[in-house]
């Protein structure tokens, strides 16, 4: 099956004060997907967001969660759209 | 867990709170000026029989706290009947950990109201639902006059960056526009809670 690089975005409220969470899952995702991924967006946005697409998917929705991502899930939904490229 | 006065006594008070603020100075003191306190609202705190202690745990980032610190601390200074004890989420999670919004969000701002005994009397955390619910019909109606914005669903990243600036600008008017009417709510939701002290 062939492989593509993956393009992760975080959107993140930055009147929350959400760049920790954010730093700590780009920092993630740098560590175990390196060259696995083609980019890595940050976009601060507000109203209490921190959502994660993977290659356009929502992988990951605050609003709809209620919580901060689990580093893990963000991965495995990399991993599994690198699969499908 | 509850709140000891020596604990309570540990805050900062307002002053000292808005001394230390790092960022939205601006937006925070134009809040507390452009606040209109109707009489009979700030009667309902001036004749509390005795003075009534309020734990506010706040950050200087957060907007529900720009918008809702001031309206208190308007009502402190009016009224000379609310002591406040300001702590920062992120240092005292201890105090946050306490008031968690429906059990599991540290939301903020939060005031705890209680009496001299440290009995508590009332909370409020964040916002109201009536301010929610506004924001999110506001949000539905923006989104259905702005196809070009997608569904509200529709995730930010996807939006191309022209648009995401255009939405940004559109949501902070939206915000203006209702902030009068927020205040007022978040005024009678405060009133709600000093409402059940008795004579």
């Amino acid at each position: 099956m062939a492989q593509h690089l993956v393009k992760v975005s975080i959107t993140y409220c930055s009147e929350c004060g959400y760049e920790p969470q954010t730093l700590a899952l780009a920092e993630a995702l740098m560590k175990t997907c390196g060259r696995e991924l083609s980019e890595i967006e940050l976009i601060p946005w507000d109203e209490g967001s921190f959502d994660v697409t993977v290659d356009g998917e929502l992988v990951h929705s605050m609003y709809r969660e209620g919580s901060f991502p689990a580093h893990e899930t963000v991965i495995a939904a990399v991993r599994r759209h690198r699969g499908e490229g | 867990m509850a709140v000891s006065r020596e604990r309570f006594e540990q805050g900062m008070t307002y002053e000292q709170y808005k001394e230390q603020m790092t960022r939205n100075q601006e937006r925070f003191a134009a809040n507390e000026r452009e606040l209109m306190l109707a009489p009979a609202d700030l009667a309902a705190f001036q004749s509390l029989p005795r003075p009534l202690h309020v734990l506010v745990i706040a950050e200087d980032w957060c907007g529900d706290v720009i918008d809702n610190l001031p309206i208190l601390g308007r009502i402190a200074q009016e009224s000379g009947k609310l002591d406040l004890r300001v702590f920062l989420r992120d240092q005292n999670l201890d105090l946050i950990d306490q008031y968690l919004k429906e059990g599991q969000f540290r939301s903020i701002p939060v005031f705890v109201f209680f009496d001299d005994a440290f009995n508590e009397i009332g909370r409020f955390i964040e916002r109201t639902e009536v301010v929610t619910e506004r924001r999110a019909q506001a949000r539905r109606e923006l989104y259905a006059q702005h196809p070009e914005f997608g569904s509200p669903e529709t995730p930010i990243s996807q939006l191309p960056e022209d648009v995401r600036v255009k939405l940004m600008e559109e949501l902070a008017a939206q915000r203006n526009t209702t902030r009068a009417a927020d205040s007022q709510e978040t005024v009678r939701a405060l009133r709600e809670i000093v409402s059940g002290v008795p004579a």
